[in-house]
């Protein structure tokens, strides 16, 4: 399925649901986006960081909804826990099965995001590991001086700042050496097909999911 | 009258969005030891309210930096894109608090019509946030369910975090980068 | 138009302080042409405003660069993981090739041969940030020849690597121009082994370049590789006391051996000096014996194992003059930086001086109000090494602490270490490239070649590196 298509079905999907309190349709995505990660071949490792992550908000939740709520109203409760892992589910099932690099592809042939978006942020994903190094240095640095730089430090978000606009202005830099000029239009090395099934796929989702939500009321 | 968003700016925004996130992972930040705690006096949720701060100061901080409309609002929303892409818990609804958390620190800075940069531009942008982004949670999250007194409470815990996040933090920040002279304008 | 014609060129980052003033220069096209000038002479600045990425990111400028027309220019930056876009060569090459609007259907193609160009199609998928320097620099030359440009400009571009990596990459160039006529201009601190490859050099001197004759500039290569200095050191004996050991120490990085299985020990209050080629694994022993990257073996401190201090303590009694000088500053001015450094410093030698007179130490004049990012490279480098002097580890580890700094301040500064560690002993572990001044300095020299830590003894000189 596009990509892009498929980013804005989950989000659709998810903004519904935000709205709505349906237990066995929560359920019923949750089996649905499982069937679709079982086909692309989610491991076990991914499948219970998938079931762990709102494990602890969800209980939270319940308890608060259940156990102090005005109605103690426990299936309200499982409703909302119901919902986060419909959440984690489909995030799953974009960030599993779809490379960032595809989505941006995606968006910019499809949707005509403009490309220095699309680039833009890719660059900056994929620095990730120095910038990683570089926090732990900083904290490391503040340690050899005698000081810890904590999370509420504004120091230690000034020195990551001051990394973060050399940065940028490197990379803008080497993007422009290798040829790539803002607004400028470019060829496509890998094409992003967007058929009209993407589009009925997501009209048929959206419709069932309607009926579902009325049905099982 | 502005100038338009480069692609420097863009690099720079979504680096901005990456380094909150490896702080809030290096730093070892217990949303989830914090929920626990809170849980059985059934304030679990409330952990959400009190790291909120944490992850719109991306917001506020790139509407000082850049001082162009729409800065603080694409700040905020690369950071949850970023924060998406690298498989976060909140899956694609990051996107949608995104666009809430980013409309909210935005409404600060059109209040002021970008003409104002100082602490007021920042409680203005801080109550903003914590408006729209409490309104979005009374859905998502469930709010709407939970017991009215805690709801208060919960609010003015969200704006306390917004104020030193968003409002002390940030400002403290800027502070220090516009002493060293690296923000070019 | 057969070169590249620079007229009255003057350029400034900030008005009122010009960096290059009124420059006259014509650089000859198919040839090969070497940058040379001491630290921030504006070497790199010269190259960005011919490759147009100034006063486009910062500065003002007058006078006139005129270039052949649509000549197409490539560059090769000096930190090499900072020029991609991607996540692989491959996909960095399809960036490349769409960016020039190359047509769908031969993007494919001209990626393979590239890569081929360079021998690197086994890597074409892996990610960039798993590659050594050597091979980024590889991936670099290979977009380079796919964008086919006409003019190569390489900045700095083998401070990061090792030497054979050096030598592919130069004979790749040659190849290049012979074939295709391509010029490729160079900028480098170090001349040696160039004498087969450049025919002119540019020298920077007072804001001012310019092209040296075809024999001056041989004349100049050639004196470059005469140099060469002595050091004599001791080996450590056996019953000297130490203060870190490594036991069945071992680094590993993308399935590649750094060093391999080793049992070593450093001595007490003793400078250390460790030598070995670039990419060899020198900043990452540092940083292993720092706690800051992970590695196999053990690694002891005192006879404990460093895994097993706190943190707080452990950085109290070891520190590291980390290679990227910006990276140990904590605050904003020149004189914050010190207070801190005075309030929590343990080294008896600098107590009760004021942050005037620390400065004077290092040669510096009163810079207490400055801020520390508008230094410049040399100077940042001082305070950096004077700021952690003053913390007063028991040990130091300092990662080419004398990069960018001229002969006097070097001098001054080995004085004041030197006088230092009389007053307040500290061991040093010293990683440097540069061995001049070092003779009666260092005690001990360990190099790391062949992936072998070893102790050296007796005359060395810096062909031996
Ligand atoms: N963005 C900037 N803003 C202000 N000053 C700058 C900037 N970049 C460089 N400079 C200054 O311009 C001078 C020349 O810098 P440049 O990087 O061209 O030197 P260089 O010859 O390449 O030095 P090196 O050998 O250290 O690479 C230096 O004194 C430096 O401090
Ligand atoms: N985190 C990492 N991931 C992958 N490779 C790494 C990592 N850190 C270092 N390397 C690789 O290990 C090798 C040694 O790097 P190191 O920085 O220790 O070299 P060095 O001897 O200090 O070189 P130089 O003289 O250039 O500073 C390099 O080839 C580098 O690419
Ligand atoms: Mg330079
Ligand atoms: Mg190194």
């Amino acid at each position: 399925m596009n990509p892009s298509v498929k980013l804005l079905l989950l989000l659709l999907l998810s903004f519904e649901i935000s709205f709505t309190n349906n237990l066995p349709v929560n359920l019923i995505l949750i089996a649905c986006l499982f069937i679709v990660l079982l086909f692309h071949h989610l491991t076990w490792r991914q499948f219970w960081w998938l079931m762990i992550i709102p494990l602890i908000p969800g209980i939270a939740v319940l308890i608060t909804i259940g156990g102090y709520g005005a109605a103690h109203n426990w299936l309200t409760g499982w409703g909302i826990v119901s919902r986060f892992y419909v959440y984690v589910f489909a995030g799953g099932v974009m960030t599993f099965t779809t490379s960032p690099l595809l989505l941006a592809r995606s968006l910019e042939q499809n949707f005509h995001l403009p490309s220095k978006f699309a680039y833009g942020t890719l660059a900056a994903l994929n620095i990730l590991p120095k910038i990683k190094q570089t926090v732990i240095s900083i904290r490391i640095a503040g340690k050899m001086r005698g000081i810890n730089l904590h999370w509420w430090s504004p120091r230690l978000y000034f020195k990551a700042i001051l990394s973060a606009i050399r940065w940028s202005d490197q990379l803008a830099q080497a993007m422009e050496t290798h040829g790539f000029r803002e607004g400028q239009p470019r060829t496509t090395a890998v094409k992003v097909p967007l058929y009209w099934t993407d589009w009925v796929i997501l009209i048929i989702s959206m419709v069932l999911l309607q009926f579902l939500l009325i049905a099982l009321h | 009258m502005f100038r338009q968003f480069h692609l420097k700016d863009i690099i720079l925004l979504a680096i901005i969005g990456i380094i909150f996130g490896v702080i809030y992972l290096v730093t070892g930040i217990i949303y989830n030891g914090l929920t626990i705690a809170l849980t059985p006096f059934g304030y679990g949720p409330m952990a959400n309210d009190i790291t909120l701060g944490i992850w719109c100061m991306a917001g506020p901080l790139a509407g000082f930096m850049l001082r162009l409309p729409g800065a603080s609002f694409l700040g905020e929303f690369l950071s949850a894109v970023v924060e998406m892409l690298l498989g976060d818990q909140w899956g694609v609804t990051t996107l949608l608090s995104g666009l809430v958390q980013g409309i909210g620190t935005e409404l600060g800075f059109t209040f002021t019509l970008y003409k104002i940069y100082n602490w007021v531009t920042l409680l203005l942008s801080a109550t903003t946030t914590t408006i729209l982004t409490f309104a979005w949670d009374w859905f998502r999250n469930g709010y709407s369910h939970f017991p009215f007194s805690m709801l208060v409470v919960m609010l003015i815990v969200r704006w306390l975090s917004m104020l030193f996040f968003t409002g002390i933090l940030v400002k403290l920040i800027i502070n220090l980068l516009n002493r060293s002279h690296v923000l070019a304008r | 138009m057969e070169k590249i014609l620079i007229q009255n060129l003057t350029f400034a980052y900030k008005e009122g302080q010009p960096i290059l003033n009124d420059v006259n220069l014509e650089l000859p096209l198919h040839s090969s042409i070497l940058l040379s000038g001491s630290i921030g002479c504006g070497k790199t600045t010269l190259l960005k405003l011919i490759a147009g990425l100034l006063p486009k990111y910062g500065g003002t400028y007058s006078g006139k660069i005129k270039l052949p027309h649509d000549q197409r220019i490539g560059m090769l930056f000096q930190d090499p993981a900072m020029q991609f876009t991607m996540d692989t060569p491959q996909h960095e090459l399809e960036f490349t090739l769409e960016n020039l609007q190359v047509p769908h259907k031969e993007i494919s193609n001209q990626v393979k041969a590239a890569l081929a160009f360079v021998n690197l199609q086994t890597v074409a998928h892996q990610k960039l940030t798993t590659l050594s320097g050597g091979q980024l620099q590889r991936v670099a030359l290979a977009v380079i020849i796919a964008m086919k440009a006409e003019i190569i400009m390489l900045d700095e571009p083998f401070t990061s690597i090792d030497e054979p990596n050096r030598q592919f990459l130069l004979q790749k160039l040659a190849q290049l121009q012979a074939k295709q006529g391509i010029t490729i201009i160079i900028s480098d601190h170090n001349l040696r082994d160039y004498q087969d490859f450049i025919q002119f050099i540019v020298q920077f001197h007072e804001h001012q370049a310019k092209l040296l004759s075809s024999n001056a500039s041989h004349q100049l290569l050639m004196n470059a590789n005469q140099h060469s200095t002595n050091l004599s050191t001791t080996f450590p004996l056996q019953g000297d006391p130490s203060i870190i050991k490594l036991h069945d120490f071992s680094i590993t990085r993308n399935q590649l051996s750094l060093i391999e299985t080793t049992n070593l020990k450093l001595i007490q209050n003793k400078v250390t000096l460790l030598t070995g080629s670039s990419g060899s694994g020198k900043s990452t022993l540092l940083k292993s014996i720092a706690k800051l990257t992970p590695y196999s073996g053990q690694i002891t401190y005192a006879g404990n194992n460093i895994q097993k201090i706190f943190p707080g303590k452990y950085y109290s009694q070891v520190g590291l003059i980390f290679q990227e000088t910006n990276q140990q500053f904590l605050n904003v001015t020149v004189g914050e930086e010190l207070s801190l450094s005075i309030k929590n410093g343990k080294n008896t030698f600098f107590k009760g001086k004021s942050s005037r007179e620390l400065l004077a130490m290092v040669g510096l004049p009163d810079l207490t109000e400055r801020v520390i990012y508008s230094l410049s490279g040399g100077q940042r480098k001082l305070i950096q090494n004077l700021i952690m002097l003053m913390m007063g580890q028991k040990l130091l580890l300092m990662d080419e602490p004398f990069t960018g700094l001229d002969q006097l301040s070097l001098g001054k500064l080995l004085t004041l270490i030197k006088k230092s560690c009389q007053h307040f002993p500290q061991t040093l572990l010293i990683v440097s490239h540069q061995l001049d001044f070092l003779d009666g300095f260092v005690d001990y020299h360990l190099s790391l070649t062949n992936q072998q830590l070893t102790y050296r003894g007796g005359a060395q000189n810096e062909s031996q590196r």
